[in-house]
């Protein structure tokens, strides 16, 4: 028999990327790549003639976490669910906040340190708009998106980050009230 | 009917759907995927899988969601659905996007 452990799902297979997703009717891009992401791609995806404010979020690889050294970090992601969940958070987005535009961009594979991971472009009529739908898409992809960050260290060992651990400012979330 | 004797052939594609694991789930059970055979109605899978990974449901399944076929199914409110030959399922656990 053919081994099946070693064989790479197509999830798993970099060269079944990029999955790109595009909905003309609400103008939204999603983008699950290997390769480093262009801001200027997501910018030029999201401008409209229509739009008077264009926000770009660019989430870049830390080089530590919790003071200790992080020597490579990687991500992996389930396409089928990741896909749902993304157009689900841009269309919210879009019609909570009368978006022009869309577009999320994740980097999968290794990132290496001080490169973006994550792109958030965002346009609307006027500049509200566009910073608040930007910070809550990050912050719906941080909570709902199913993809996955490991970290290697420098002083050895690799761990898989949970972001609920985390708030938006890095500090610890106390799981229990009591 | 799959016969006994193909019902013993986990690899083959009869009589088995697939399992995905992600992250933690992945470095406990140290695969990304496998066959399991099916028809497997979904109230075994964390009892098949403990006993497959002794452990995971404590340490791993606790925190963690699991899709059948691209959906999310609730392990105790779908208890009754039946995971079908060929069918696709994941273990989910929380996620680390950005």
């Amino acid at each position: 028999m053919t081994t099946e452990a070693s064989s790479i799902p197509a999830h798993l297979d970099p060269s079944t990327y990029p999955r790109i997703h595009h909905d003309a009717t609400h103008n939204i891009h999603l983008t699950l790549t290997y390769s480093p992401l262009d801001a200027n791609t997501y910018l030029a995806q999201t401008s409209s003639p229509t739009a008077g404010a264009n926000t770009l979020f660019l989430g870049t690889t830390r080089d530590t976490f919790e003071g200790r050294s992080v020597s490579q970090l990687s991500y992996t992601t389930y396409p089928p669910l990741v896909l749902k969940t993304l157009t689900a958070i841009a269309e919210d987005a879009v019609k909570k906040h009368q978006l022009k535009g869309v577009s999320i961009a994740h980097r999968l594979g290794v990132v290496p340190i001080g490169e973006a991971s994550i792109a958030i472009a965002v346009s609307s009529g006027h500049r509200a708009a566009s910073w608040r739908a930007g910070e809550e898409i990050l912050e719906a992809c941080k909570e709902r998106a199913e993809i996955w960050k490991r970290e290697e260290f420098v002083d050895g060992g690799m761990e898989w980050r949970a972001n609920a651990d985390r708030d938006a400012e890095g500090n610890l979330v106390k799981k229990d009230g009591s | 009917m799959a016969s006994v004797s193909e019902k013993r052939l986990e690899s083959s594609s009869t009589g088995a759907f697939t399992i995905h694991y992600f992250a933690t789930a992945s470095q406990y059970t140290s695969k990304n995927t496998e066959r399991l055979p099916a028809p497997l109605p979904l109230s075994e899978l964390y009892p098949l899988l403990e006993e497959r990974y002794p452990g995971i449901r404590e340490k791993v399944l606790g925190s963690c969601g699991v899709s059948l076929e691209s959906e999310y199914v609730d392990i105790q409110e779908d208890a009754h659905k039946v995971i079908q030959v060929g069918d696709e399922v994941a273990i989910i656990p929380p996620v680390s996007s950005g």
